[in-house]
């Protein structure tokens, strides 16, 4: 696989966590992995939104034992260190939906510099996704 | 007896996935062509996930073993 793009939608720190590993675990090998953040997520890629990851519902309870397996799994359990983290393997983009940038409040002025921009979707799903090796939703 | 020379090795016990990979992805990365990584880990994904890296990067997996619930690697960097 030499290309992956991953679409994420969820904002729970719980459920973000799966396609930052496999964009990780990607990164490993040289799979050049674009990732596009949708509807709320897009908050993870600003330095508040992502430190204020929660998560939801019937879940919630269990955050603080899990931001502890988490570092003991070896990982950051601060989202935002981990963006930087796969920021520096040079082979992960992140961008942010323009559409979700407008709604929830994220613009050049509070996006984090490990990204790469804010874009138009369909830009992402024809350029990046309708042309990876393998493209996942989250 | 071994028949290689490990050139480093790479202690991952109590990490688990993704670590042991991207880890030894770094780890390969600052390595010679010929050089021998050795992997120390303790998650059993490892059993599966090293050796389908291995294959995946073009590196060699030049044995597996596993004692007391932890497992060594020994890779030959290929390319």
């Amino acid at each position: 696989m030499k290309s992956m793009a991953i679409v994420i939608r969820e904002d729970a720190y719980d459920k973000l966590l799966t396609p930052l590993v496999f964009a990780y675990l990607a990164s490993a090998e040289q799979t050049q992995v674009d990732m596009l953040f949708v509807n709320w997520a897009v908050k993870a890629l600003t330095v508040e939104g992502a430190a204020n990851l929660r998560m939801d519902g019937r879940h919630a309870a269990d955050e603080p034992r899990v931001r502890e397996a988490v570092a003991k799994a070896g990982l950051p359990n601060d989202v935002y260190e981990i963006l930087k983290a796969l920021k520096a393997t040079g082979c992960v983009n992140m961008y942010a939906c323009s559409l979700a940038g407008a709604i929830f409040g994220v613009d050049e002025g509070n996006l984090i510099p490990e990204a790469e921009g804010i874009v138009g979707a369909s830009w992402f799903l024809n350029e990046k996704a309708a042309k990876a090796d393998h493209c996942q939703y989250f | 007896m071994r028949e290689f020379t490990v050139t480093s090795t790479l202690d991952t016990s109590g990490k688990c996935c993704p670590m042991p990979i991207v880890e030894t992805g770094k780890a390969m990365k600052a390595m010679a062509t010929g050089e021998i990584l050795e992997i120390i880990a303790t998650d059993k994904g490892t059993q599966k996930d090293i050796p389908s890296w291995c294959e995946r990067t073009g590196q060699t997996l030049l044995s597996m073993t596993e004692e007391n619930g932890v497992f060594h690697y020994h890779v030959r960097k290929d390319r």
